[in-house]
């Protein structure tokens, strides 16, 4: 302890500049876009090369984890794949044919990328992932663990990399319903705590209970079976017109590392169909 | 106290310049963007060099939040100035050879040979400008534009600094 007093006592003065230099640092970045662009992308830079060594270090400790998370997955892909062989088995050639066609139209088809880099402890968080366009990876596919839980979205790709907007972002949203009885609601993040997010708008008539899962209901990921989190507790509003909740999330955003990124082959269809409806309702275009 | 009366002169007389003189003076756009003298780091070059490292330190912390306020700098002052302040005794070393440790540090800058006084401004300027230009710009874009721009503006201000130095050193402190 003495040693360590001593040793401070040697070097306040540097202590003290850093201290210094950090607030007037910090103070000149978030002055103007231009400084806090310029700034923060160098420190990110920075940052992330260093959280790219230490998450390489961590994954190399939790390979134990991540096979038995690939286990599972291979059993249970096993047993889907038994029960399709099983399925053939009884087919005609000719719905034999139907059947390959249809599967050839993949609806969702799933990219394993890894978390390069993310922040969760600020108001709008960011994850960027080492897959890029030249891996297929697009704007608006769905980000997910292996387990299924709900990450967050591809906001913007780069050739190698892409960023992923997570739940943890106060500016995310997307739909979500309650599992097992399909009411709707909105996913926020009111940007607290790392480990909850709200929903808002759940009808009266769902009747919400503790402990009950809520899945995402986007077109970004399967409609079925991506879990956001499990309500940890709930409330009528004010005007008692519908239920808002606190949900915990399923998935551990602060020990992110494998993910999967969803795309849904069909998105493309409808957005140009979302696209034709917002043209029909503006002035020029309503009828 | 009556000691740093001469220090708190100092101070005010050139930080009026700096803001009052220097930074209102219309060279016209095209000479503007080359030469931005900067002579206040002159008050913590030529502080006591007996004095602690801390207070040194300190004082150029004050200095600078008040140009920050003054001159709109958001910081900058502050991150320019401290390095300034904390390599203040390297740069006094490498110019002189002489260290802030030694028996001899009282009134050591009006002992200096001319030249060695002349390196120790001219190094410390150089820092300063290249410093402050640097985190202005945030960009290595344009490299030589910048490189001309720190050379030439710390050139006029060694050019506006020297007789204020030696009036300080010789005539004040000497």
């Amino acid at each position: 302890m003495n040693r360590l007093l001593e040793f401070i006592k040697r070097i306040y003065v540097v202590l003290l500049f850093i201290l210094l230099e950090s607030i007037a640092v910090w103070q000149y970045a978030t002055s103007t876009p231009y400084t806090e662009a310029k700034i923060l992308s160098r420190t990110t830079a920075v940052g992330g090369y260093f959280s790219k060594k230490i998450t390489n270090m961590n994954h190399f400790f939790s390979l134990s984890t991540e096979n038995d998370i690939l286990t599972h997955r291979i059993a249970e892909l096993e047993q889907t794949l038994e029960r399709e062989r099983e399925l053939l088995a009884d087919y005609t050639e000719e719905s034999w044919q139907r059947k390959m066609t249809e599967e050839g139209d993949l609806h969702y088809r799933y990219y394993p990328a890894r978390v390069a880099s993310m922040t969760i402890s600020h108001q709008r968080n960011y994850i960027v992932l080492d897959k890029g366009e030249r891996d297929g990876v697009k704007k608006n596919m769905g980000v997910i663990t292996p387990d299924k839980y709900l990450v967050g979205y591809i906001i913007e790709c780069s050739e190698r990399y892409s960023v992923a907007m997570p739940v943890l972002n106060t500016e995310f949203t997307m739909g979500g319903s309650l599992q097992m009885t399909n009411y709707t609601c909105s996913i926020r993040w009111s940007g607290d705590s790392p480990y909850y997010v709200d929903i808002i708008d759940v009808s009266t008539y769902a009747e919400p209970e503790v402990g009950m899962a809520v899945e995402a209901w986007s077109e970004r990921v399967p409609r079925k079976g991506v879990v956001v989190g499990h309500i940890e507790s709930f409330e009528l509003n004010a005007a008692k017109t519908a239920y808002s909740a606190r949900l915990k999330l399923a998935a551990d955003m602060s020990a992110l590392d494998n993910v999967l990124i969803v795309e849904n082959t069909h998105y493309g269809e409808i957005e140009e169909l979302m696209d034709n409806i917002d043209n029909q309702s503006t002035p020029n275009g309503t009828k | 106290m009556y000691k740093y009366t001469p220090y708190i002169w100092l101070t005010l007389s050139v930080i009026l310049v700096q803001v009052f003189l220097l930074d209102n003076i219309d060279l016209g756009a095209s000479i503007s963007v080359w030469i931005r003298p900067m002579i206040f780091p002159l008050v913590i070059l030529l502080l006591p060099v007996e004095w602690k490292s801390i207070w040194v330190l300190l004082v150029s912390y004050v200095m600078a939040l008040v140009l920050d306020m003054l001159l709109g700098g958001s910081g900058i002052y502050v991150i320019t100035l401290l390095p300034v302040a904390l390599f203040r005794s390297t740069m006094l070393y490498v110019a002189s050879r002489r260290s802030m440790e030694s028996s001899d540090q009282s009134q050591l800058l009006a002992r200096l040979p001319l030249g060695q006084l002349m390196l120790y401004i001219s190094l410390s300027l150089l820092l300063y400008h290249s410093l402050f230009f640097v985190m202005e710009t945030l960009s290595t874009a344009n490299m030589l534009r910048l490189i001309a721009t720190i050379l030439l503006s710390t050139f006029t201000s060694i050019l506006i600094s020297w007789p204020i130095v030696r009036l300080f050193t010789s005539k004040v402190i000497g």
